[in-house]
């Protein structure tokens, strides 16, 4: 694979119940006091935000594990790639607001400044595993706020531009691969059992986003009345059940339609290994089918860790940077394709 | 015709009576009372965002019924401004009103201390290296002064 391929940790798959969790995610959401929040502040003040929030990533040591992206740094095409690897959202990207951000060197941790809430960070691990992304984030905010003040209200918790994240400010989240569930199923009964204590279901690039490849977010939608802790303990509970879930639904399908299983895990190693052309809906749907495989022990050929940094490699603008090329449409489907067939073929 | 007559404990009874008495008598019809209802929630509903436009944050200026209309506050004073609106709301979706999670331990400010010293000696070492010693001076005592904060 290129030496410009590298992703970020938290997709190493290496981390606890791997062959069904992705990722864990957990993002606090913090605004500076006295200063008006992003969208009724004037531009001097998103300079002053900006920079008070690269002082204190500089003061604590942040910077020198990771870079700080200034507003010219996040034109197209670098918003799309950083979306792409979920280290800015959409609305972040498309702000006309000055922005900046951070991105740690192994883009577990990134922090948004100026999106809808001046501070918005977030820290990203391997499988699920809250304690690791928990404890990051709160270093991360503690260490924030030896440099600033922060709004905060006793009665209300953190303050944010928008009352569905007062409180703790935080929005912990859960990403899942649930191939079994979908194919006997039983997803409309384990994602509303989710629904019905509290909890969001979305798709693999958060809000309004398709479910596309069988990837599923859980996460909770109330951020006040719960300790941080409390809130994560809930996601973690029901992200278990769906984990024993999905497996059970796997183990049926081995017992009782192995040859279906295996045809589709089969087909779709067989179209990334030949295809001359893919499209990144298309890539996503077989590099999931190949994950399934893999997570199944039906092919040895790749690992988890090998398929989940496809997945990202594949995006469009991730597949430009690495080739360090900017691409037509039909281009890139070519491109993608010849990078999916020799990742596949020669490792 | 026949109408029907409600009296103040709620008892209905039906009489015959000719449109022009009916008129005279003070009888309304079920349809301009309709239309009528419909005005004054109409009016009602005015009156609520009347008093929405004119709930405005003291520290940003937003009115409530901004907020309403884009659904972000302005500034974290808001939640002072439109405390009592905003309790039934936050209820609303968190099901709780009251925080209990982390704390923000009030914050030290240092940040901007810090950096107004770090911009002050870059400053110095630019005049020092300009030779501008009057310029170097006058920074200095301002470092010692911004140090001593």
């Amino acid at each position: 694979m290129s030496p410009n391929a590298a992703v970020g940790k938290w997709l190493a798959a290496n981390g606890p119940e791997a062959d069904v969790v992705l990722s864990t995610r957990v993002r606090l959401a913090r605004n500076v006091a006295e200063v008006p929040f992003t969208h009724r502040a004037t531009e001097t003040d998103h300079e002053r935000t900006i920079e008070v929030a690269r002082w204190a990533l500089a003061d604590s040591g942040y910077l020198d594990s990771g870079k700080f992206l200034s507003n010219e740094e996040l034109a197209e095409p670098q918003g799309q790639y950083l979306i792409e690897r979920h280290l800015a959202s959409p609305d972040f990207v498309a702000s006309k607001a000055k922005r900046g951000l951070y991105v740690s060197n192994d883009e577990t941790t990134s922090l948004m400044v100026n999106e809808e809430d001046h501070l918005r960070f977030q820290v990203m691990a391997s499988g699920l595993d809250f304690p690791e992304a928990f404890t990051a984030a709160a270093a991360l905010d503690e260490k924030l706020e030896r440099q600033l003040q922060y709004a905060f209200s006793g009665e209300f918790g953190f303050l944010t531009a928008c009352p569905t994240n007062l409180g703790t400010g935080m929005r912990a989240s859960v990403l899942a691969h649930l191939p079994a569930l979908v194919i006997t199923r039983e997803i409309e009964k384990v994602l509303r059992g989710a629904m019905h204590i509290g909890l969001a279901v979305r798709g693999l690039y958060g809000e309004g986003s398709e479910t596309k490849g069988n990837f599923f977010q859980i996460s909770n939608q109330k951020t006040v009345g719960q300790t941080e802790w409390e809130i994560i303990e809930t996601i973690a509970d029901i992200s278990r059940q769906v984990i024993t879930y999905e497996r059970k639904a796997r183990e049926y399908l081995m017992k009782k339609l192995r040859v279906e299983v295996e045809d589709k895990v089969f087909r779709s190693l067989g179209l990334l290994k030949g295809a001359r052309v893919l499209s990144s809906d298309e890539a996503i749907n077989l590099i999931a089918g190949l994950r399934l495989g893999v997570a199944l022990g039906i092919i040895n050929e790749v690992n988890l860790e090998q398929v989940t940094r496809l997945m990202i490699l594949v995006r469009p603008a991730n597949l430009q940077a690495m080739l360090g090329e900017k691409l037509s449409a039909a281009e890139r489907d070519e491109r993608r394709a010849t990078f999916v067939r020799e990742t596949l073929v020669h490792q | 015709m026949k109408v029907s007559q409600l009296d103040k404990d709620g008892k209905v009874t039906e009489i015959s009576i000719c449109a022009e008495c009916a008129r005279a008598r003070g009888f309304t019809e079920v349809e301009k009372l309709k239309a009528n209802v419909a005005e004054i929630i109409t009016e009602l509903k005015n009156r609520i965002d009347e008093g929405d436009s004119r709930l405005i944050c003291r520290t940003c200026g937003l009115s409530y019924a901004e907020f309403k209309k884009q659904g972000r506050l302005g500034c974290a004073d808001c939640y002072v401004s439109f405390h009592d609106q905003l309790v039934p709301l936050i209820r609303r979706i968190h099901d709780a009103v009251q925080h209990v999670g982390r704390t923000a331990s009030g914050g030290r400010k240092q940040a901007q201390q810090k950096m107004n010293v770090a911009k002050l000696r870059e400053a110095l070492s630019g005049a020092i290296q300009d030779e501008d010693y009057e310029k170097a001076a006058a920074l200095r005592d301002q470092l010692r002064r911004t140090e001593e904060e």
